[in-house]
């Protein structure tokens, strides 16, 4: 599954990179958090290192350490070393932190449209970055594969999409020819055409620069179409390493294995719940003096409670595992869960039909002068019956949360009309964090909706029980704030929030991408559950195929203005036009261009 | 723009109508105030009269808004000048005044804050500043007369200059001194524009430097410093360079804001000071029930307000290329 052979003699070869014994505690509300307990490993030059693991283990903050940047507002402690072509990192002063980040080390980030200051052209933040005359910049800035350099250079951020920006960033870390660059996430917020295209970028200059790539992902097929050796973290504690393919096709910790198995794809069986791993807890304080693991293992013993499992080689592959049952590790779970039911009624009922929408907004500067528009919504014709889940799929810009807020009523459209059968729909937005109120308790929120009915006290506590328990939401948490909460946890009290009362339609908005594959899959497996338990009608707005593909009855394409294509969807993903299908294909093969 | 000019009218016409139905509700009788709280009642109709304050309300506000197109502001009932006259006599020691007390409330104010960004040391600036901006302006402004004036001597307590004759070519004497080759007279000007312009100034430097500071605060956790500072750029830069300017909208509009404060405290700190400025002269306006003096002097701060808001966006949409005029 590895498409790069690995670098040749990289065992050889001097490392560029040098972790042993590394451990970090952050500050966090006053409580002192271990990130990262006692991490070691090597990076050859020209190497892609990719460091897998969920939210919370730790990753980025690994990143920012090799750069010196751990948050100063969380008093960091840090322990170990950090060797960065011979200099040493962890407690090194000031000034030579700074001349590592200027020479040695460089870095992408997640979010490409936070990370360039608005404020300022793309030219001087280029210039900032090393020492070169306009010609080199734009030289590199077309090496990124941006046509026009002259323009972009110009340019202010906010005149350049996500790509380009990510691309401008890429130009920005590359130019200066670093050692070592930490790329975390660098694709997680672009589209899946754009993704391929930048990952295939960075392994272009990794080969060209002799520059080693530490990949921070938590998407394990990315890292395996990408990567050279892997890393697997789990609460901050190092699992597995190994050469990708090795660690792909042989998992010597069940950590992995479960990451291997909650992954989801466009061939992925979507007639039955997925497969998912046991929810993470979050760890209270600092470590656990057994395996971090042993909580969600299936195959724990009381031996994994007590003490933590050293690193060691293993006879799976040529990498080394931190589990004291590696060699115990049952073949591959192939136990399937029960099939989701299948709808006996159809009722051919509507529940949201648009017709014939139109929506456009003003472009250009604002003034006196008539505006000019664009359309961001063509035509749309599109209908959800009840008990029916249907997709809209598309591209970033192509019009899907304007739709969405034109089915949800928050939005008129300039023509056509919107029929819904339920007057108060219910929308789940992609951030959950923010769309709690933080002052309030998880159970005023949930029953916030409830109030209305008039019910007594006792019947509305029940209520708020009950629906907890339908999101698979510890009760406990009912007076807890959504700032005690997991990202998870979040999104299930949101969707408590939204069908406590349960509604006829229900809209969501991206309500997975931010997440880990293995939260998202669980989060699928609800909303499976839910709108079959609770007979909701469902627009499921989102940017995955497979996503799609595997909660709803229906997949609608959007592009364009128009819905392109509106039908089953293992038709519909065998048809896709290319540009949204190509890039999954390709990658899944390498991610070349 | 355009919505700022048309802002500027709907400001004139709704001040002057504000300011015309106060005059009729109000039992203070203009023309027993010009005519002399003596006068025969008869002097008094007749002065009445003459001045146009029998006729209906709209009426009078009609024949102003005339008068108004042909840039007349009508006569003091007290001082008996055309009010434009007084006006140019008294603007340019308030907008003197004015200018150094923004000064001095946004320049310390804009380094304490880069300052706190560059090195946080939380705490001591805060308390501080909470510290002065709770204190009422008659109360600062009478302590400062009283520590460096009364008691120590330092300055001046009172007054715009130590001579009477002096007069320059901008009227601003901080200027008019250097300008007519007389740098004494500047100095003596500075002295006596002080302690007005500190009182005036600590509300706005106390307004400004939270604004500021806070902003800075959350500029520089934001994702694109990060990304500056993994450049290997140093601190002072970071700050300077990447969060001034995207912290500058917030402290812009709070300048905005705190200038109409201005106004109102004009009128405290030139009476304290005896500051010969619009804001004394308004007082003075209002204890005599000198319609067409208070009108004017309210103009003339609305359109101020106007323009200094203009310059407040304006600057904000230099510094921030996102924001359109």
């Amino acid at each position: 599954m590895s498409v790069r052979a690995p670098v040749e003699d990289v065992a050889m070869r001097e490392p560029v990179l040098t972790i042993e014994g590394l451990s970090v505690v952050l500050h966090r509300d006053g409580h002192a958090n271990t990130v990262l307990d006692n991490i070691g490993f090597d990076v050859a030059p020209g190497e892609i290192i990719a460091i897998v693991g969920e939210s919370g283990s730790g990753k980025s903050t690994l990143g920012l350490a090799v750069q010196g940047l751990l948050p100063r507002e969380h008093r960091p402690w840090i322990r170990g070393s950090i060797r960065l072509d011979g200099t040493e990192i962890v407690g090194a002063p000031a000034h030579s932190l700074q001349a590592a980040r200027r020479s040695l080390v460089r870095a992408i980030s997640q979010d490409p449209m936070g990370a360039l200051n608005p404020t300022m052209t793309i030219r001087n933040q280029l210039r900032e970055s090393a020492d070169n005359t306009d010609d080199v910049m734009f030289d590199w800035l077309r090496r990124t594969g941006l046509a026009d350099p002259e323009r972009i250079a110009a340019s202010f951020p906010h005149r350049l999409s996500g790509g380009q920006r990510q691309r401008v960033l890429i130009a920005m870390a590359m130019m200066a020819r670093p050692k070592v660059l930490i790329a975390d996430e660098p694709t997680t917020a672009l589209d899946a055409s754009i993704q391929a295209q930048i990952l295939a970028l960075l392994q272009d200059f990794a080969r060209e620069q002799d520059t080693a790539i530490v990949f921070i992902t938590h998407d394990l097929g990315i890292a395996a179409a990408f990567a050279d050796r892997l890393i697997v973290l789990h609460s901050g504690r190092l699992v597995e390493i190994g050469a990708t393919g090795d660690v792909i096709e042989k998992p010597g910790h069940p950590y992995t294995a479960g990451l291997l198995a909650a992954r989801f794809d466009l061939t992925t069986d979507r007639h039955r719940p997925l497969p998912t791993l046991p929810a993470a807890r979050r760890p209270i304080g600092g470590m656990s003096q057994g395996c971090n693991y042993a909580s969600r293992c299936p195959i724990a013993t009381e031996d994994c409670k007590v003490r933590v499992p050293p690193l060691q080689p293993q006879h799976a592959h040529s990498g080394a595992v931190a589990c004291f049952r590696a060699a115990q590790m049952p073949p591959p779970d192939r136990h399937l869960a029960t099939p989701w039911p299948v709808r006996s009624t159809i009722r051919n009922d509507i529940a949201l039909q648009l017709s014939q929408v139109r929506k456009r907004y003003p472009v250009g500067p604002r003034g006196l002068r008539a505006a000019r528009y664009r359309d961001v919504l063509t035509s749309v014709d599109l209908s959800v019956d009840h008990g029916e889940c249907v997709a809209l799929l598309g591209e970033s810009g192509a019009g899907k949360s304007t739709l969405l807020r034109i089915a949800a009523g928050l939005l008129a459209p300039d023509i056509g009309a919107v029929f819904r059968s339920d007057n108060t729909p219910q929308v789940i937005f992609q951030d959950a964090v923010s769309s709690l109120t933080p002052w309030l308790t998880i159970g005023e929120q949930v029953g916030e909706r409830l109030r209305r009915s008039d019910i007594c006290a006792r019947q509305h506590a029940r209520r708020i029980d009950e629906t907890l328990e339908l999101v698979e939401l510890d009760a406990a948490l009912k007076n807890a704030l959504p700032a005690e909460l997991s990202v998870g946890q979040c999104q299930r009290a949101v969707i408590a929030r939204a069908v406590a009362v349960p509604p006829k339609l229900l809209l969501c908005d991206e309500p997975i991408s931010a997440m880990d594959v293995s939260l998202a899959a669980a989060i699928l497996n609800l909303f499976g559950r839910l709108r079959r338990r609770l007979d909701m009608a469902m627009l499921f707005v989102t940017h995955e195929q497979a996503a799609a593909r595997i909660v709803a009855d229906r997949i609608a394409v959007l592009k364009d203005g128009v819905i392109v294509m509106d039908n089953d969807p293992d038709h519909l993903i065998v048809a896709v036009p290319a540009p949204l299908a190509a890039p999954r294909q390709s990658q899944a093969q390498g991610g070349v261009r | 723009m355009f919505k700022h000019l048309a802002g500027l009218v709907v400001v004139v016409l709704a001040m002057s109508f504000f300011v015309f139905c106060l005059q009729s509700i109000l039992p203070a009788d203009p023309a027993r105030a010009v005519a002399g709280p003596t006068a025969p009642v008869a002097t008094v109709e007749a002065v009445r009269e003459r001045l146009g304050l029998d006729q209906p309300v709209i009426v009078q506000y009609g024949r102003f808004l005339l008068r108004l197109a042909k840039g007349d502001l009508g006569t003091s009932f007290r001082t008996r000048q055309p009010v434009t006259a007084d006006i140019g006599k008294h603007l340019p020691a308030t907008l003197e005044l004015m200018s150094v007390a923004v000064f001095l409330g946004v320049v310390p104010a804009v380094a304490l804050a880069l300052l706190q960004a560059s090195f946080p040391r939380p705490g001591l600036a805060r308390v501080a500043l909470i510290g002065l901006g709770s204190m009422p302006i008659f109360l600062t402004a009478l302590l400062l007369v009283y520590l460096f004036w009364f008691k120590l001597a330092w300055l001046p307590g009172s007054g715009r200059l130590g001579l009477t004759d002096f007069s320059g070519p901008t009227g601003f004497n901080l200027l008019d001194g250097f300008l007519t080759g007389r740098p004494g007279v500047s100095v003596d000007a500075f002295a006596h524009i002080l302690l007005p312009s500190i009182a005036l100034a600590l509300p706005i430097a106390v307004a400004i430097g939270r604004t500021m500071s806070s902003a800075l605060h959350e500029v520089m956790q934001q994702a694109y410093i990060r990304t500056a500072r993994g450049k290997g750029i140093g601190e002072a830069r970071l700050v300077f360079a990447h969060g001034l300017r995207n912290a500058a909208t917030a402290p812009l509009a709070m300048v905005g804001l705190q200038v109409r404060l201005l106004f109102g405290n004009l009128l405290i700190v030139e009476r304290i000071f005896g500051w010969p400025g619009l804001g004394n002269y308004m007082v003075q306006s209002l204890a005599s029930s000198d319609l067409p003096a208070v009108l004017g002097v309210s103009m003339v701060f609305g359109v101020l307000y106007i323009i200094v808001n203009i310059a407040v966006e304006l600057c904000q949409s230099l510094a921030d290329p996102r924001i359109d005029l």
